[in-house]
Parts: structure tokens; C-alpha cells; sequence
């Protein structure tokens, strides 16, 4: 068991290593000038030159490696010359609102595919089915983007059951005393019901909107999972034993056909992850997706190089746990052999 | 000894076809899929001869006007004719689709059938080297590489390229080991045909239904990936009516009332993803009788 954690370890720092050399091949050795791109068009050929001088760009490449590798770890991500701070409290003051909305988009997900799955595969519905796999290639296939303008023209500018793109509080409302940063928990500790209600209402398009492509996504693999199990001599056995049929299904059926859903986090995670980047704007969310694309419209591209490779060591984090994690719960994966 | 097993000319293609054929007349799904992107791609080819609207062309007395004869889709904020770039918005997202799916299948195949056959510290470079590629959610790789060698469609189609290999490479390499072991391989090596041959005329063939399956897949991808490049204005650049771009141009007018600016692209774009999908579902069930779900 340690043996293959450490195996695992071992690949994932592997892929870290080549990330961080990807990234620092594109965002570092092609451009003409990294030090004009961090500082942005308006700099002057003083600063620029200091720049270059700062950043070691003037150094071998693998002495800029370093230095770029070690910085990143030290924290020490850039200035964001568009918002005249480094990029690292930019992020963090972003961070919380891309928190709460990834949390509830996540929530909808899986909520709404484990619902959906065990629908259409229960008895046999063609109808049911059929639409299921429709919503499943609606959701594929959708731009995130444009989804959410389909929910905003529907829900706020037609029907005016939902907010328009506010951001995450009606104008009139104040945001709740900071603990964690979650408006919705925020709100339940002060005891502001009147702010939680409209932070959940604020949450509800943006949520579904950047929970649509991981629901797709889950929905697909649980039915397939759900279909085999369900097939399986194990459940035949629990049903004989008179166990009744949704019994069946739920405790026996469900937990087994979840496992091979949890090796989908890491897309699951990729998509939230690129989902922010493509959602946050249209619902004008004050997260770290719509700063990535302010910054790329203001050409104060630190912000986006660091987000770059935030992304690709989160992704390499979150595979990496859901590898030991699978190893943990099946127990058949923990030789080296099973896990490819 | 090579031309033993060889089929009369002709017949095998014939026989592809009518295989085809049927395919789609039994399966309405799939017929509508595939009539649904030949009508796009008819769109993006004859477009101009069609619609004959200059889709940059500015007409400021005519802008925001409600789809109506004159204009089937709308004009935008500038008057441009909507209709006009949806066609020339099909004729980019296509292009491109096919672009990386030619390009990410010949590069990342010839990856994968180096790395199988040639094994030994060439596969473990080349895998390497995809692993780092796949350690990035794909839209930040995609993004990496615009931003590193400047904004446009042609480094968002080179980034989305580089996505693609990983996918590509490794499922050819993992085919071409289980080929490789096969009996009638190991026939044609004791028979004393050349590695090279080989792997040209028993393995490649092989792996032929494996890459159109992942290529249907990539296509799809591709499309999404563009769309979402131009959106946060990484992919092509304004006046060029990309989907993308034209969804993002669309976002300022939907709610004072301009709804056909940014809601026709968007549809194209689920248009195109979804019958590719829906294609690329069916060929795997009926080319793949194994993996149903090893897609990206």
C-alpha cells in the first residue's frame, strides 16, 4: 500500500515537474518579450529593461527555471500592474466568491446526475432514458457561456423569477461580517437570513450554469456504471435473499457503481476549473474565472500565467488523492499492475 | 506473401458504404446527426454563394434590427448581418475541427506507433512528455500557449492541437502492444517481413477504428474549445465572426432585448458538438464492441 502511494507520488511529482517546464516553456522562452508581457503594453523600455533584468531573464535557462520554479513555490506569483498589487492578494481576494459558486455548481452536479442515473436506469423507460442522454449531449455540447445567457434571457429577463447577472447580492444588500468568505455560511452565522436568501438566489443560474458540463459528464459514466452493476451475480444473490428491488438498487447497487465515478473528479475539477473562466463573466461574479478574462483583455498577463499553472498543480493534486483514495476503497487497483 | 489476403479492389469500400447506409437508415439519432453537420458544412462552403452579404461589411442605420427576410438572423450592434457570420462563423469552426483532428490524429498516432513499437526510453520520453501535456485541465493548456505565442486563431488552434496529442498518442500505443503480441504478427515476423512492413500493413490497419472513433471525439472538442478561446478573447479577434467571439459581442445585448446577436453562434456551436458526439457515440458502439465510454 505505501509502496504504490509513494509510486503514485512519485508520477504525480513527475507530471508536476513537466507542467511547471510546459508552462515555463510557453509563458517564459517563446514569447519576444515575458518582461513586456508581464508589465503590459504602456511600460517603458527603462522598466522593461529593469524587468528583464529582475526577473533573471538575462541568466542561462535553466538558472531562469529555477528561479521561476522556486518563486512560484516561495508564493512570490508577480505584479498584476492592472490592479497595482501582486498577483497573489489579487487572487486571494477572489478566491472565496470562485469557492462558493464551484461548491454549489458541484453540489448540483452530482445531486442531479445521481437523480437523473438512477431514473433512467431503475426499470426500463425508453422515454426517460432517452431524454436523459438528450440533457447528457445538451450538456456536452453547450458552451458554458451561452448556456448561462439562455438562463438569464429565460429566468430574469422573461419570467423574472431569478436576478440578472448582479453578481453575487442584489444591489441593496450588504454583504455579511467575513469568516470564511462564503456568502451563504457567512450569512447563516451572522444569523442575515434575508442575506442568505439572496446570496442563494444570486447562486441558482451561475450555479446550474457552470454545474451543466460535470452533470453531463457524471451522468453519463453513472448510468453506464449503474447499467452493469445492476447485472452483476452480487445483486441477483441480494434480490433471492428478499431484500426488495429498490433496496437493492440503492444500498447494493448505487455504492458500486460510484466507484469508477470518483477517477472522474480530476475532470470533474477540469471543468469547474475552465467552467470559472467561461461562467463568471456572463453572471458578472466577482471570482478568479472573470479576473482571468479582465486581465487578458487588459493584457496584464501575470494574472493569467499564474493561473495557468495553479490549475495544472491543483489538477495534478486532486488526481493524485482520488488515485490512493481509489486505492483505499478498492482494494482490487492496489497493485501496481491493476492501476493503469 | 503480401498480396494473399487482399479483398478484389473495390468491394471492400462498396461494402463499407452500404454498411454505412444502413447504419444511418436504421438509427433516426444518427440520420439526424449527420444531416444536421452536412447542412452546417453545406452552410460554411456555400455560404457566400447563397447569402451573398458581406459578413464584416458595417451598416450603422441598419443595426440591432429582429430577424425578419432581410436578414433571417438579425443584425448586430454595428448592422452587420448576422446570418452571414453564423455561415462564415461555421466555415472557422469547422475548418478548425478538422485541422486538429487531422493534425492532433497524424502527430499524436505517429507518437503512440513510435512509443509502442520502438518501446524503451523513446516510449518513456514521449509518454512523459504526454503526461505533462494532460497535467493541465486542457482549456489552461490551450490558454498557456496563446498567451505564450500571442493571441489569435492560429496559436488557439495550435494550443488546442497540442491538447489533442495525449489523447491520440496514448490510445494508438496502448492498441499497437496489444496488436503487436497477436498471432498473426508473430506469423508475419517468423515469416521474416520487415518490422516497418509490419507495422504498415498488419498492426496500422488495426488501429484504424480506434483513431476515427477518438477523431469524431477530438472534432467535437476542438469546436467547444474554440468557442470558448474566442469568448475570453484568446482565440480570433473581433471583427472576425468566430462563434466564440460573436457569443461575447452578443452578452451586452441580450438583456436590453437583442437576443439573435449571441443565441444563433451559440446554437451553431451546439449544433456541430452535439452531432459529432452523437456520431462518435454510434461509431463506437458499432466499430468498438469493447470500451463505451473511453472518450475524452
Amino acid at each position: 500500500m505505501i509502496r504504490t502511494v509513494g509510486g503514485r507520488l512519485l508520477g504525480s511529482l513527475a507530471a508536476i515537474f513537466g507542467a511547471s517546464v510546459v508552462s515555463f516553456l510557453f509563458l517564459r522562452i517563446l514569447p519576444g518579450n515575458p518582461a513586456r508581457l508581464i508589465l503590459g503594453p504602456l511600460a517603458s523600455q527603462q522598466a522593461i529593461q529593469q524587468q528583464v533584468r529582475l526577473m533573471g531573464l538575462d541568466r542561462p535557462i535553466y538558472v531562469q527555471y529555477l528561479r521561476y520554479i522556486s518563486s512560484f513555490f516561495s508564493g512570490d506569483w508577480g505584479f498584476s500592474y492592472s490592479n497595482g498589487r501582486p498577483v497573489r492578494e489579487v487572487i486571494a481576494t477572489r478566491l472565496p466568491a470562485s469557492i462558493e459558486l464551484g461548491l454549489y455548481a458541484f453540489a448540483f452536479a452530482f445531486v442531479a446526475a445521481v437523480v437523473l442515473a438512477l431514473l433512467s436506469t431503475y426499470r426500463h423507460r425508453p422515454v426517460v432514458d432517452g431524454t436523459v442522454r438528450a440533457i447528457s449531449f445538451f450538456g456536452l455540447g453547450t458552451p458554458p457561456f451561452w448556456f448561462g445567457l439562455l438562463l438569464l434571457l429565460a429566468f430574469s429577463q422573461a419570467l423574472h423569477l431569478l436576478p440578472g447577472p448582479e453578481g453575487r447580492l442584489g444591489p441593496a444588500v450588504a454583504p455579511p461580517p467575513t469568516v470564511t468568505g462564503l456568502y451563504t455560511v457567512d450569512a447563516v452565522i451572522a444569523g442575515q437570513w434575508g442575506t442568505l436568501g439572496n446570496a442563494l438566489q444570486h447562486l441558482v443560474l451561475p450555479a446550474v450554469t457552470l454545474g451543466l458540463a460535470p452533470f453531463a459528464y457524471l451522468v453519463r459514466l453513472l448510468r453506464v456504471n449503474l447499467l452493469e452493476v445492476s447485472r452483476e451475480q452480487f445483486i441477483t444473490v441480494v434480490r433471492s435473499k428478499g431484500v426488495g428491488r429498490w433496496t437493492a438498487y440503492v444500498r447494493h447497487a448505487l455504492p458500486n457503481a460510484f466507484l469508477p465515478t470518483l477517477t472522474a473528479g480530476g475532470m470533474v475539477l477540469a471543468q469547474l476549473l475552465a467552467g470559472s473562466v467561461l461562467v463568471e463573466t456572463v453572471f458578472n461574479w466577482p471570482g478568479v474565472g472573470a479576473l482571468v478574462v479582465d486581465s487578458i483583455l487588459r493584457q496584464d498577463y501575470a494574472v493569467v500565467q499564474t493561473f495557468i499553472l495553479l490549475s495544472a498543480f491543483a489538477y495534478v493534486a486532486l488526481n493524485l488523492i482520488v488515485d490512493v483514495l481509489y486505492g483505499v476503497i478498492d482494494p482490487r487497483v492496489r497493485t501496481p499492475t491493476g492501476a493503469r | 506473401m503480401a498480396d494473399v489476403a487482399i479483398p478484389a479492389p473495390g468491394t471492400a469500400r462498396r461494402a463499407t458504404a452500404r454498411t454505412a447506409l444502413r447504419l444511418v437508415h436504421d438509427d433516426p439519432q444518427l440520420l439526424f446527426a449527420s444531416v444536421l453537420l452536412a447542412l452546417l458544412a453545406a452552410l460554411a462552403a456555400l455560404g457566400p454563394v447563397l447569402w451573398p452579404q458581406n459578413p464584416l461589411a458595417l451598416n450603422i442605420g441598419e443595426a440591432l434590427r429582429a430577424p425578419s427576410p432581410a436578414h433571417p438572423m438579425g443584425t448586430d450592434n454595428v448592422g452587420r448581418d448576422v446570418f452571414a457570420r453564423f455561415c462564415a462563423g461555421a466555415r472557422i469552426s469547422l475548418s478548425v475541427g478538422a485541422i486538429v483532428t487531422a493534425a492532433g490524429a497524424a502527430f499524436g498516432s505517429l507518437i503512440g506507433l513510435g512509443a509502442g513499437t520502438l518501446g524503451g526510453w523513446l516510449d518513456a520520453v514521449l509518454m512523459r512528455v504526454m503526461d505533462a501535456i494532460l497535467a493541465f485541465p486542457p482549456l489552461a493548456l490551450a490558454m498557456a500557449v496563446t498567451v505564450g505565442l500571442g493571441v489569435g486563431l492560429k496559436t488557439a488552434t495550435l494550443g488546442i492541437v497540442l491538447t489533442s496529442l495525449p489523447y491520440f498518442a496514448r490510445l494508438l500505443r496502448s492498441e499497437v502492444i496489444k496488436i503487436r503480441t497477436l498471432p498473426f504478427v508473430e506469423a508475419a515476423t517468423a515469416i521474416g517481413a520487415h518490422p516497418s512492413w509490419i507495422m504498415w500493413r498488419h498492426i496500422l490497419p488495426h488501429t484504424l477504428s480506434t483513431l476515427l472513433i477518438q477523431s469524431a471525439a477530438v472534432f467535437g472538442y476542438a469546436i467547444l474549445t474554440l468557442a470558448g478561446l474566442g469568448f475570453v478573447g484568446l482565440g480570433a479577434q473581433v471583427p472576425t465572426p468566430e462563434w466564440g467571439v460573436m457569443i461575447t459581442n452578443g452578452l451586452q445585448y441580450a438583456l436590453t432585448g437583442q437576443w439573435w446577436i449571441g443565441v444563433f453562434p451559440g446554437l451553431g456551436v451546439l449544433a456541430v458538438v452535439t452531432a459529432t458526439s452523437i456520431i462518435a457515440d454510434r461509431l463506437r458502439d458499432a466499430l468498438d464492441p469493447r470500451g463505451r465510454y473511453a472518450h475524452l
